[in-house]
């Protein structure tokens, strides 16, 4: 054998050994994928019956009894955390990705939005109780905030039903030509909008900022919103910017206006990216318990009134775990058993989404 | 009749309300810091920076509270869990690139990255239920009777072996980081040119020479990336980690010990910090754990942002 074909031969046995230890690495993932879920499984589906979904919790150490409390408050924070968490990451990523494209401002947001996605949850925990738990007695800033932004969008909404009632009742009845008549009315409609928003304001704040004290359901759903506004903000500004600026151009050419071309253009071209993008964010908070132990904390009693400490699945699997009765380790397993499914599930299902949409 | 369409309200309506939206995900960001900084002023006053940083005692009974043992219990954890991690995800990662049948490679790909999408909290109770025990049974006492006998490595492992310590909480951690580390990888691998893959096979070399001399290469930005970013995941994991540390102020040398980490501080004792100094020495406690990630994540950030315009390159 010759020098060369020696050589030959220890790069090809070197490149086999590096090989089958990259293999071997992958076998290793799959092999703790496997473990954890066998175990999940295996563990869940023994604790899993009936009344887990239908009792309330027993009182400690007594057998039976279910964690209706925990499936019901997990739903509503959920619930409520998209309701607060998807219009404001949708907004603000149609307004970086649209309005204020290549900008600094839309550079600076998305930077710090693809850092908030990855920042610590229980620090985002400590955050929501300093503004929404501990203040009691005080001015509660968080709670104006949100109630703030909660009354701007249905303002929105009363507003856009007042303009197309405007203009396709009123001018159509009473056939206004003038155009003087139309800026007239245009004034007026903005000026009745912006004073329903600010008596909508006063009026809630009194409605919901004072009822609240200590531990609660809405900072909670805050904290969840927290995380998953980042997320949804990323979505929609990539998926966003996947659509042609053609199609844009079309529709201004046809003269209309930059609101209906997010709305009825840009939007609806990226509308099932965007959809399994909130998904998956749905499926990230659905797991999140550090940011939820101080601000809805737990209640071992059923209740749906948000202003309450709320109990929700992940901190109860949280108490029941560390726990010292052998009951609450299998309600635990049970309830890790449908949690990790559900998500895993949703995700599967949504990555399948992506492949079928986007596969050209 | 065109004039009718002319009202404009929705239009800057629309425009007002997009803006404070992404004006108030740029304000969450500043008010976070803000807010942490004001709830823990009381703590940074009494106990300075650099003093809080190297104090060990954790003590609320006399009111005397000290980062360090948290700190360290965080670096530990982070540190050893990059060190389990790092081989297997790039693995992982050269294996779905080019290893792999054509066929395996999405299967196995949503396999690997379904192990990132199962919440920490499973982690956790599998960390305590599942590998507590084995670890304390079998394998803890195995590296004593093996590498506890070697005379300065052996300190690591000095102890009784009961499952819930730092070394448990580094496996638990480094299971949770690899698909981080993986997928990011495996897609700067992916973006290696075709063209330089099949010179370099013309030219004669192996698989491996490929992997090694031409891939890593191109793709090393984005690995880093991977790295950092899996790094700024690690320190802020809080579930996971929760279920088999313990919670123990003490810096220990021995792997085999409870311990504590910011975030199993913060997760244990938030709700039951009963003085004012103490609440405040906790918010101080995430105070910093939030500056240190957002720091580190911003360096990933940065990896990846240089990776992305190389390619484009």
């Amino acid at each position: 054998m010759t020098t060369a074909e020696k050589y030959t031969k220890i790069r090809k046995i070197k490149s086999f050994i590096a090989l089958s230890l990259s293999t071997f690495a992958a076998f290793i993932g799959l092999f703790w994928l496997g473990f954890i879920l066998f175990d999940v499984l295996r563990h869940g589906i023994a604790g899993l019956n009936w009344e887990l979904f239908t009792e309330d919790p027993a009182p400690p150490g007594i057998e039976g009894g279910g964690l209706r409390n925990a499936f019901v408050g997990q739903l509503e924070i959920v619930f409520f955390a998209v309701i607060m968490g998807v219009p404001i990451g949708m907004l603000a990523g149609i307004f970086i990705a649209e309005y204020a494209r290549g900008t600094k401002f839309a550079k600076t947001v998305s930077i710090l939005s693809d850092i908030m996605v990855s920042v610590p949850s229980i620090v985002v925990g400590t955050f929501i109780y300093a503004i929404l738990v501990k203040p009691i007695g005080h001015i509660n800033y968080g709670g104006v905030v949100a109630v703030g932004f909660l009354s701007a969008i249905i303002t929105f909404i009363f507003g856009s039903v007042l303009n197309l009632f405007t203009s396709k009742v009123l001018l159509n009845v009473f056939s206004v030509k003038s155009d003087s008549a139309v800026k007239l009315l245009n004034l007026i409609i903005n000026l009745i909008t912006v004073l329903f928003g600010v008596f909508l304001f006063i009026y809630l704040l009194h409605k919901l900022v004072d009822k609240i004290h200590g531990f609660n359901g809405w900072a909670g759903a805050a904290s969840l919103a927290f995380i998953m506004i980042p997320v949804i903000l990323r979505t929609t500004e990539d998926m966003l910017s996947l659509v042609p600026w053609s199609l844009r151009e079309a529709a201004f050419a046809l003269g209309a206006s930059y609101y209906h071309v997010i709305k009825d253009i840009v939007i609806r071209a990226a509308m099932t990216g965007i959809l399994t993008g909130v998904i998956l964010s749905i499926s990230r908070v659905a797991g999140e318990t550090a940011p939820l132990l101080f601000t809805s904390f737990n209640n071992s009693y059923f209740t749906m009134n948000m202003n309450e400490p709320i109990a929700s699945l992940t901190v109860t699997i949280f108490v029941y775990a560390t726990g010292p009765y052998e009951d609450w380790h299998t309600k635990a397993w049970a309830a890790s058993f449908i949690i990790t499914f559900f998500i895993l599930l949703v995700t599967i299902s949504a990555r399948y989404i992506i492949h079928w949409r986007y596969k050209n | 009749m065109k004039k009718l369409k002319k009202l404009p309200f929705q239009d800057i309506f629309f425009g007002i309300i997009a803006f404070s939206a992404s004006f108030l995900v740029l304000s969450l960001i500043f008010s976070t810091v803000l807010v942490l900084y004001n709830e823990s002023s009381l703590a940074i006053h009494r106990f300075g920076i650099i003093n809080f940083i190297l104090t060990e005692e954790w003590d609320p009974v006399r009111e005397i509270f000290g980062a360090a043992a948290s700190l360290y219990g965080t670096l530990v954890t982070t540190v050893l869990s990059l060190l389990f991690a790092i081989p297997i995800a790039i693995g992982i990662a050269i294996f779905l690139a080019e290893v792999s049948p054509h066929l395996l490679k999405t299967p196995i790909g949503i396999a690997i990255e379904m192990l990132a999408a199962i919440p920490s909290i499973i982690y956790g109770m599998w960390g305590l239920f599942t590998l507590a025990p084995i670890m304390g049974n079998y394998i803890e006492p195995a590296l004593q009777n093996t590498l506890g006998k070697i005379p300065v490595i052996g300190k690591l492992f000095e102890g009784t072996p009961t499952g819930i310590d730092l070394l448990t909480a580094s496996l638990v951690l480094s299971i949770m980081i690899i698909p981080f580390i993986a997928s990011i990888a495996r897609d700067s691998l992916n973006l290696t040119p075709n063209i330089m893959k099949e010179s370099a096979y013309a030219l004669g070399a192996t698989k491996w020479d490929v992997v090694k001399d031409i891939m890593i290469p191109y793709a090393k930005l984005g690995i880093y990336g991977g790295i950092v970013l899996a790094l700024g995941r690690a320190l802020g994991e809080t579930m996971a980690v929760a279920f088999v540390l313990g919670n123990n102020h003490q810096i220990t040398l021995s792997l085999l010990d409870a311990a504590a980490t910011i975030t199993v501080t913060l997760a244990n004792e938030f709700t039951e910090a009963d003085s004012d100094i103490y609440l405040s020495s906790l918010f101080y406690l995430a105070l910093i754990l939030f500056v240190l990630s957002f720091v580190i994540l911003a360096i990933a950030k940065f990896f990846l942002l240089k990776a992305e315009r190389g390619y484009s390159r």
